[in-house]
């Protein structure tokens, strides 16, 4: 039950993206197409998972036992840096299907701050591994959940009629606002 | 060949450099972070303890390890005689992550001062409530000889209502600083005294 | 470029996050104040001048193919040397800013700069650029806090503007607020960029 509950906060009270602000990046720059969006989202769950559990053994079996987890920036970047780079090696050589539909995200994520923002966070509330998994893998499901929502929308704003001046980028953040805003309703449901 | 070589020579070059000046900082530095975190951490979570200015405090401090954990002691001198100790201990089992906590001890009756809380991610609203006075008074006056306990659990400590974990914690971390007290107490009064005779109050 | 206009492009013609639409999470997340947006501004202000001098330095020895390995190793050791610095001295900061202190390592106006700047300038033109670009995100950041603790909770830097009676929204020290200001902001930023005939397309 603690597990659902940690699962649903990540997910719509404490959102990554329209809470915590994490993965604005990509947020605005891939969210142009549903398509594109949903690419995105299943890449950071995949990325995300994996960095998770290897950042967080490597916190928990290297950087504590060494007495050194003020490096834990540094390590985790190169973690997530590499991991990104076998992924990217490993679909290519083995899943020409994934590879192709994940691909082109794939460089993209070494500097998404969800990605890197969801390790640090893992380390930051002192999960242990079993809730580490959960949250992080909520966490970017919330992710996805709000790129593939505001894709939806943006989708339709371009037909809208919207001043000059606030095309493009500026009325993306103001819809990503009211967005929030929605995501707002949910603080209080998780107790 | 040769450019592979000159990848990793330089790559291997970079990370001794990188790794060379973060340990010259953090060797800089690390006295200054402790310090810091005492003044702004532990300090309040002190001082509403004891009723003290924090500052009269901080500087007393030792540090006991044991096979699992290192525990930062704070104690208390009034008239020359040792009177109170406050334990930081990491109470496990909360809801979002461990509760790191103070627990405040009266040394000659064995007694609990109280508890107060260092720093928590609970939900705010609830689980948060552990910071409540009302919550933590329960533990004012309790034996430090024995485990504290819910009263589920058969002890004296009502939980707060839907936050049976975060109470949970508070009453695990309490029984750290117990089972420390009980196994340790002659290494602490020891510490205490060599730092007492090597410089004083300071 | 020249030197002189390195040292200004940072705060109009590649204004970050506003013109140069990179580092966008900073400017969300710790903005609900000025002064947390001031001292994230100079904290990147700091690890991008210095990133962007040693990566100038290197551009000759490092090789093409680890070339983002590299200003990543640069990058991060910078941001672990901010990390320590700010809870030595500014603790009460470093707290109230988390996790966003070790993220500016994934703040792509860091990495942009590298690639885009420092990797084929001068090392005094490339800390030129970061000091001006860093600058430039300082200035936005603030004045996006400035905006939001004083709707949100009349006050600035901490002392009380409005006085008792003002009720503030608290909608704007919340996560809605920021995407709202930062939107309007940017739009206010193009209607003036327009108005001036620049050309302009955000990307």
């Amino acid at each position: 039950m603690d597990l659902v509950l940690l699962a649903v906060g990540a997910i719509f009270v404490n959102n990554i993206l329209l809470a915590q602000y994490l993965g604005n990046c990509p947020f605005c720059g891939v969210s142009k197409q549903l398509s594109t969006a949903a690419g995105m989202g299943v890449a950071v769950i995949f990325v995300t998972t994996l960095a998770s559990i290897f950042t967080w053994l490597v916190y928990h079996h290297l950087l504590v036992p060494l007495d050194i987890t003020y490096l834990k920036t540094l390590a985790f970047i190169l973690v997530i840096a590499a991991l990104v780079q076998l992924v990217e090696i490993f679909l290519k050589r083995h899943s020409r299907v994934l590879y192709d539909a994940l691909g082109i995200y794939l460089p993209l994520i070494t500097t998404n701050c969800a990605v890197m923002g969801i390790a640090l966070l893992n380390i930051k509330h002192e999960l242990g591994f079993g809730s580490m998994l959960v949250f992080a893998i909520a966490s970017a499901a919330g992710f996805a959940l709000a790129i593939i929502l505001f894709a939806g929308l943006r989708e339709r704003l371009l037909l809208a009629p919207v001043p000059v001046a606030m095309r493009g980028t500026a009325i993306a953040l103001v819809t990503a606002g009211v967005m929030s805003l929605a995501f707002l309703g949910f603080a209080g449901m998780v107790q | 060949m040769r450019e592979i070589g000159r990848l990793i020579l330089v790559l291997g070059l970079i990370g001794v450099g990188s790794a060379t000046s973060l340990a010259w900082v953090r060797a800089t530095l690390a006295e200054r972070i402790e310090q810091q975190e005492d003044l702004y951490v532990r300090g309040p979570a002190l001082s509403r303890l004891f009723s003290r200015p924090a500052d009269e405090l901080l500087a007393n401090k030792v540090k006991i390890s044991t096979d699992s954990a290192e525990y930062p002691v704070f104690y208390l001198q009034e008239g020359g005689e040792l009177s109170g100790l406050a334990v930081q201990a990491a109470g496990q089992g909360g809801y979002g992550g461990d509760i790191v906590m103070m627990v405040g001890i009266d040394v000659q009756e064995d007694e609990l001062v109280g508890v107060e809380v260092v720093s928590h991610s609970e939900t705010p609203g609830v689980g948060a409530k552990v910071e409540k006075a009302d919550f933590r008074s329960q533990w004012e006056d309790l034996t430090a000889t024995e485990h504290v306990q819910l009263r589920s659990a058969g002890g004296s400590i009502d939980a707060i209502s839907g936050a049976t974990f975060s109470s949970q914690a508070m009453v695990n971390g309490t029984n750290q600083v117990v089972d420390l007290l009980r196994d340790h107490r002659d290494e602490i009064l020891a510490r205490i005294d060599e730092r007492i005779g090597a410089g004083g109050e300071s | 470029m020249t030197l002189k206009q390195t040292l200004l492009h940072g705060f109009w013609r590649d204004l970050p996050p506003f013109r140069l639409v990179l580092g966008l999470c900073p400017a969300l997340a710790v903005t609900a104040a000025a002064n947390n947006g001031l001292g994230m501004g100079l904290a990147v202000t700091f690890v991008l001048v210095f990133s962007n001098l040693i990566i100038s330095l290197l551009r000759k020895v490092i090789p093409e193919d680890v070339r983002i390995a590299s200003y990543i190793v640069v990058i991060a050791t910078l941001v672990v040397i901010v990390e320590l610095a700010m809870k030595a001295f500014f603790f009460p900061l470093s707290q109230q800013l988390g996790i966003y202190i070790p993220l500016i390592v994934v703040n792509c106006v860091i990495l942009g700069r590298a690639e885009a700047f420092a990797s084929r300038n001068t090392p005094v033109l490339s800390m030129a650029d970061g000091l001006s670009v860093g600058l430039g995100f300082t200035m936005s950041l603030t004045l996006v806090g400035s905006i939001r603790e004083l709707l949100g909770a009349g006050t600035w830097f901490g002392l009380t503007v409005f006085g008792e009676s003002f009720e503030p929204f608290e909608f704007m020290v919340q996560a809605p607020g920021a995407f709202l200001c930062l939107g309007v902001l940017l739009g206010l930023m193009n209607a003036w960029s327009r108005k001036r005939g620049e050309i302009f397309v955000q990307t």
